[in-house]
C-alpha cells in the first residue's frame, strides 16, 4: 500500500528550505509580523467590538432630554409620571449626571447621580464618591487621594471623600466616572429637586420602543427622545471611523504581502529551475514537484502563522495592545486604559488563515508549476 | 528493444528561428547492447539521447522502448516511464550541488517512496560499487570532477534501470578518470544493461565491449 505521506519528499523540502536558509528566514519574519499586525487588529476590533455592544446593551431604551430651541436643559422630574401613564412604559426615572471640568488637568469628569441603584450605594455615597481608575489617577497627580474639593456655582468647596473605585473590568465605561449621592450632585450642578438631567425609560417589549419614543414626543413636542437604537448607531459611527485607521493598517499589510507574493509567484531563479529539471529527469513527476513545493511554502506559512497568531495574541490579550488600542480607545487626558476582553474569535483565525497560508502555498507552487509542465530537456538547456 | 522511427526534431528558438537537430533518424537499439553515438558537438548525439529518456517530445516520428510508445506519453507517465526503467548520466552530471551525495543518489528513489531500508541497502550499494562510500554525507559541491561523476552514475544506476544513458560523460573528465569509466560501463554490460554514450572522446571507439558505434552529423545518421 502506498504510504500516505511520502517523507523523503518532505525530508527534501526541509533540506530545501534550510539550503536557502537566510531568504526563507526573513520571509518567515515577513510573514509573521504581517499576520501578527492582521490578527492583532482583528482580535482588537472583535474586543472592542464586543465591549461595545456590552455597553450598547445596558443603555437605557429611551432617555428624554428637555430641548429650548434644540438645546438642552434640565427636565421637570414630574415629567417622568406623566411618562408613566403611556401605556407599555415598565419605568420612568429621573437622572441627575452632568460633566465636571478639572482645570488643574484639564480634563471632564463624569458625574453621575445614583438613582437606580441608590439602596445598593448609600452607605458609600452619602457623602462620598466611587471613582473610575482614570479619575484616580488624575487626582492622585493633584495630590487628591482621599477626598476631592468641587468648586460649587457659588464659588464655596463641597468636600466629598473618595470611598472605593470602580472595578476593572468596568473601565470602558467607569474610566471618567464619578458616582455620588443625587443630593450632592444637584448642590455641585445647581440642580433644583424639581429637575433632572434627563428621564430614562424602559419600555416592556422592546419591538414597541420607536411607538413609545413616538407616543412621548407627542406628549412633550419640546423634548428630545433618544432611543437605544439611535445610540447605538451613534457608537457604531465613531467605531466605524476609527476601525477606517485599522483599515488602513489592514491595507498596509495586505498591499506588503501581495508584493512578497508577486515576487514570489513571478518567477524562479536559474538555480531553482535547473533543480527542477533535474527533479523531472530522475524521474519525478509534476505532481512529486509541485507536492514537494507545497511542503515548502506550507512549512513557511503555517509556521508563519502561527508565530503570528501568538505574537498577536500575547500583544493583544497580555500586553492589552499597546499603541495599537490608542487608535480606538483615544489619546484623551483621561484615556480609558481597559483590558481587552477575551475574545476566541474563529472567524478572525480562519480569515487570517486565508489571506495568508493559501495564498503564501499558491505564490510558491505556481512558478514551479509553470516549469514543472515543460519538457525536461528544455528546463535544463 | 529501443527503436527510433523517421524521428524529426526540431527547436524554436524563437518566433522567426528555429534549428534542425534531427533529420529522419531511424534507429534500433537491441536490449544488453553498448551502442556509442559519436559525432561533433551540435550533430545531434544529445538529442537523440533525450528523446530515448523521454526528456523531449520528437517533433514528428516515434520512440518506442520495449514496445512503449515513450513519445506520445504524457509528461507524468514519462517520468514514472524514465524513474522505472532509465537512468542518465548527463554532461556536466546535473547534481544539485548544495545536496551531499548520498541526497544527490537517492533523488531517484523518492517518488516511489521506499522503506527506509530498502533504500539504505541500495544506496549502500551503489556507494560501494562506485567507491565513494567515504564521500556519503560530503555536498557535492565539494568533489572533485571524477568524484562528481561517480556520484552522478551512481544516482543513474541506484534504481537498477534497464537503460542508461551518458551524455559526454567524459567531457569534463582527464584520460585516467575517462578510463575509469569506461570500466564502470564495461562491469554494467556483464549486468546485461543497454547502455547508449554519445561522446566524441576517441577512448571510446573500437572498444571490445561496444556493440555498435553509430556516427551522426548534422542531425543525420552517416
Amino acid at each position: 500500500m502506498k504510504k500516505m505521506i511520502n517523507f523523503y519528499l518532505l525530508e527534501y523540502a526541509i533540506g530545501s528550505l534550510v539550503r536557502q536558509k537566510s531568504k526563507n528566514i526573513f520571509i518567515t519574519i515577513i510573514l509573521s509580523l504581517l499576520t501578527f499586525l492582521l490578527t492583532a487588529v482583528f482580535f482588537i476590533t472583535s474586543s472592542i467590538r464586543y465591549e461595545l455592544n456590552q455597553t450598547v446593551d445596558a443603555l437605557p431604551e429611551i432617555i428624554v432630554a428637555q430641548t429650548k430651541g434644540g438645546k438642552h436643559y434640565d427636565i421637570d422630574v414630574s415629567k417622568a409620571d406623566s411618562i408613566l401613564s403611556i401605556t407599555g412604559i415598565n419605568s420612568a426615572i429621573p437622572r441627575v449626571w452632568g460633566y465636571y471640568y478639572f482645570k488643574n488637568a484639564g480634563v471632564n469628569f463624569s458625574l453621575v447621580g445614583v438613582g437606580e441603584f441608590e439602596d445598593d450605594y448609600k452607605e458609600i455615597l452619602e457623602n462620598g464618591l466611587l471613582i473610575g481608575r482614570g479619575v484616580r489617577d488624575v487626582l492622585k497627580k493633584s495630590y487628591f487621594k482621599e477626598y476631592f474639593n468641587f468648586i460649587l456655582s457659588d464659588g464655596s468647596l463641597l468636600k466629598l471623600d473618595i470611598k472605593g473605585e470602580f472595578d476593572a473590568d468596568t473601565e470602558l465605561e467607569s474610566n471618567d466616572m464619578i458616582l455620588m449621592s443625587k443630593d450632592n450632585l444637584r448642590k455641585i450642578f445647581d440642580i433644583d429637586e424639581t429637575k433632572a438631567t434627563d428621564i430614562v425609560v424602559s419600555v416592556a417589549n422592546p419591538d414597541e420602543v420607536q411607538t413609545v419614543a413616538s407616543k412621548i414626543q407627542l406628549l412633550f413636542p419640546n423634548t428630545r427622545i433618544i432611543t437605544k437604537n439611535d445610540l447605538k448607531i451613534s457608537y457604531q459611527n465613531i467605531f466605524d471611523y476609527k476601525g477606517g485607521v485599522f483599515l488602513a493598517l489592514f491595507i498596509i499589510s495586505l498591499f506588503t504581502f501581495f508584493i512578497i507574493i508577486y515576487d514570489k509567484a513571478s518567477g524562479l531563479t536559474s538555480e531553482q529551475t535547473r533543480e527542477i529539471g533535474i527533479l523531472k529527469a530522475v524521474g519525478f513527476t509534476i505532481e512529486d514537484i509541485l507536492k514537494e513545493k507545497f511542503y515548502e511554502g506550507i512549512i513557511i506559512s503555517l509556521f508563519a502563522y502561527i508565530i503570528g497568531v501568538i505574537l498577536a495574541f500575547t500583544f493583544v490579550y497580555i500586553f492589552n495592545a499597546p499603541l495599537l488600542q490608542n487608535i480606538f480607545t483615544g489619546y484623551s487626558e483621561l484615556k480609558t486604559s481597559f483590558t481587552l476582553p477575551f475574545i476566541l474569535d474563529i472567524q478572525t483565525l480562519v480569515i487570517v488563515f486565508f489571506l495568508s497560508v493559501p495564498i503564501y502555498i499558491s505564490a510558491t507552487i505556481i512558478p514551479s508549476w509553470r516549469v514543472a509542465t515543460m519538457d525536461a530537456e528544455e528546463v535544463m538547456r | 528493444m529501443i527503436e527510433l522511427k523517421d524521428i524529426n526534431k526540431i527547436y524554436q528558438v524563437n518566433k522567426y528561428n528555429k534549428v534542425v537537430a534531427l533529420k529522419g533518424i531511424n534507429l534500433s537499439i537491441k536490449e544488453g547492447s553498448v551502442v556509442v553515438l559519436k559525432g561533433a558537438s551540435g550533430s545531434g548525439k544529445s538529442t537523440i539521447l533525450s528523446l530515448i529518456a523521454a526528456l523531449g517530445k520528437p517533433t514528428s516520428g516515434e520512440v518506442v522502448v520495449d514496445s512503449v510508445h515513450i513519445s506520445k506519453l504524457t509528461d507524468n507517465f514519462a517520468s514514472a516511464f524514465r524513474s522505472k526503467n532509465i537512468g542518465i548520466v548527463f554532461q556536466k552530471y546535473n547534481l544539485i550541488s548544495s545536496l551531499s551525495v548520498k541526497e544527490n543518489i537517492i533523488l531517484p528513489l523518492i517518488p516511489s517512496n521506499p522503506d527506509a531500508l530498502e533504500l539504505e541497502k541500495k544506496l549502500q550499494k551503489v556507494l560501494e560499487m562506485f567507491e565513494i562510500v567515504d564521500k556519503k554525507e560530503i555536498l557535492v559541491k565539494n568533489l572533485s570532477g571524477g568524484q562528481q561523476q561517480r556520484v552522478a552514475i551512481a544516482r543513474a544506476y541506484i534504481d537498477n534501470p534497464k537503460i542508461i544513458i551518458a551524455d559526454e560523460p567524459t567531457a569534463n573528465l582527464d584520460e585516467k578518470l575517462s578510463l575509469r569509466f569506461i570500466e564502470i560501463l564495461r562491469g554494467l554490460k556483464q549486468e546485461n544493461k543497454t547502455i547508449i554514450v554519445a561522446t566524441h572522446d576517441p577512448l571510446f571507439f573500437g572498444l571490445d565491449f561496444v556493440d555498435e558505434e553509430i556516427e551522426i552529423k548534422d542531425g543525420h545518421l552517416v
